[in-house]
């Protein structure tokens, strides 16, 4: 569903981060992002949203008929007429495929403080839908739905900044599921994290339907949620395949890890 | 360099409080808006002895205040914040301005601390005023309903920033203060020397963060040309209380009564 092809990317100062990268991600997969520090995973989840635009190459999304979530809403799919285009990401990729892009495809930042920005809970995960114009009565309707979906509707009156952890991390993922994307993107979301809650968050990650692309360089959990591995080094693929690279000593060292 | 945590803080329970869920809180954003923005022109209009005209509209704060349950005390201590700049500007008329006013208990009042006075009650009605506004209404339904009213989007986006950009850098100060005494044994204060880097180095941190947090938003759907649709209509009843605000202050204005 998710086709990155010969991506470049790189910084205003001159330094290319990503260099002649090309994978891709089938509906529902889940595939672990593996990487020194500065090897690039940022950048690349950056730049599949296009916060970062690229210099060459290209990103595209696919309509997932078989994804998940659709057949759950297939009918009111339907319904609506909104069986959703292939949208295609480029240099010169306009405002409205951009914002259509960022509705399909959620982003977990690594530090949950950059992603909660709103005096309350509640609020923050409303402000996803909100800004894409869902009507109240549904916004309201997703926002209950993602926080009890993580085991923390009781958190929703709270203020972002007097919760723990691993709290504040699921209170960033809840932001994104009330968009309702067809794929996630996650920047080391064991980062912060005590052991028990690296447990519960991949056990809750494990559960959630949608496409994944999980940045991390804590192999547990990479095995844990993952399937496939995606091994970068300087921004470009060492290696793509089983999960199996996860416990290969020789590959990760030579990826720098 | 005075302690950067408790301003956060203050920052942060002042927003915090946009949270609520009283009857002013449910309020339209438009009716609200519309209701101070006419209270602060109104007031604003008052000329510079008009002392005692103005002191009426000292119901406003306290009646709002009740109603939208808004501690006194958090909210006061921001007005304080713009008293001296207020007392600078008014202080010169009080000494220059010497012509005898009025006498109370045998002291001569001058027209320049009438003055002064009139300066300083109206600051406080104005900036009262905008912070009930901020502390019942969440930004983000400020901002959506500012740009729905076609405001400028340079005028929305500077307020914007700034609103998210001041808490972004006070958090960077206090993180950097404590690893900065952390490491420079008793001392509590920042030492003169260090200042420059300090500061530059301060800065950098706050560009890198809210960079971070503008993606974030950006991720999330957030767009300076989009201009997000109403969440609700305004009902007869928003209308009703923007009037019972709109109205009184208005007449008081016009109508000479006393
Ligand atoms: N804002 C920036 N300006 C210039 N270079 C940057 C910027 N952010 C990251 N880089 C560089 O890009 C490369 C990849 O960084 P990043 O994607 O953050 O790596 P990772 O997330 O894998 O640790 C690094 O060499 C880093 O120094
Ligand atoms: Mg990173």
């Amino acid at each position: 569903m998710l086709r990155v092809s010969n991506l470049s990317v790189e910084y205003a100062d001159g330094t290319r981060a990503i260099e002649d990268l090309s994978f891709s991600i089938e509906a529902g997969e889940s595939v672990a992002l593996i990487g020194a520090n500065g090897a690039g995973k940022t950048t690349l989840l950056l730049a599949i949203v296009g916060v970062l635009p690229p210099i060459a190459g290209e990103i595209s999304l696919h309509s997932s008929a078989a994804g998940p979530d659709e057949q759950k809403n297939a009918p009111a799919q339907a319904a609506r007429g909104a069986v959703k285009p292939e949208l295609v990401l480029t240099q010169r990729t306009g405002k409205d495929t951009l914002r259509e892009l960022r509705a399909r495809v959620g982003v977990v930042f690594q530090n949950p403080d950059d992603q909660l920005f709103m005096p309350g809970i509640y609020e923050d995960v409303a402000f996803g839908p909100r800004s894409f114009g869902i009507e109240e009565a549904e916004t309201v309707q997703r926002v209950d739905a993602a926080l009890s979906s993580l085991g923390i509707a009781h958190l929703a009156d709270r203020s972002p900044l007097k919760l723990s952890g691993g709290e504040k991390r699921l209170a960033a993922i809840a932001t994104v599921l009330a968009m309702k994307p067809d794929l996630l993107l996650f920047d080391e979301p064991t980062a912060y994290l005590d052991p028990r809650a690296k447990r519960n968050l991949a056990q809750i990650v494990s559960g959630l339907p949608q496409g994944k692309l999980i940045a991390t360089h804590d192999m547990a959990f990479a095995a844990e949620t993952c399937s496939r591995v995606l091994l970068i080094r300087e921004g470009s693929v060492m290696e793509d395949g089983p999960r199996d690279i996860l416990f290969n000593a020789r590959k990760l060292e030579a990826a720098g890890l | 360099m005075p302690d950067a945590g408790a301003r956060v803080r203050e920052l942060r329970a002042l927003e915090s409080l946009a949270a609520g869920r009283t009857a002013v809180h449910r309020l339209h954003p438009l009716a609200k808006l519309v209701a101070s923005l006419v209270f602060i022109v109104t007031v604003a209009s008052y000329g510079r002895y008009d002392f005692i005209r103005a002191a009426p509209y000292l119901f406003y704060p306290f009646i709002m205040m009740a109603l939208s349950e808004s501690p006194y005390k958090l909210l006061l201590s921001r007005v304080l914040i713009a008293l001296p700049f207020c007392l600078f500007a008014g202080i010169t008329n009080a000494i220059l301005d010497t012509t005898a006013a009025f006498t109370l208990g045998g002291v001569t009042v001058s027209l320049g601390i009438v003055s002064l006075a009139t300066i300083m009650l109206k600051m406080y009605l104005c900036v009262m005023a905008a912070l009930i506004l901020v502390a019942t209404t969440p930004l983000t339904e400020l901002t959506a309903q500012l740009r729905r009213m076609r405001a400028p989007s340079v005028f929305v986006m500077v307020f914007e920033m700034t609103y998210r950009y001041v808490g972004v850098l006070l958090e960077e100060v206090r993180s950097m203060i404590i690893a900065y005494r952390l490491r420079s044994g008793k001392k509590k204060a920042l030492e003169m020397k260090h200042m420059g880097s300090f500061a530059g180095h301060l800065l950098l941190r706050g560009f890198d963060r809210a960079e971070r947090v503008h993606a974030a938003m950006c991720c999330r759907g957030y767009s300076l040309k989009h201009i997000p649709p109403a969440r609700r209509r305004i009902k007869p009843s928003d209308i009703i209380v923007m009037l019972i605000v709109c109205v009184p202050s208005v007449l008081l204005r016009v109508v000479p009564l006393y």
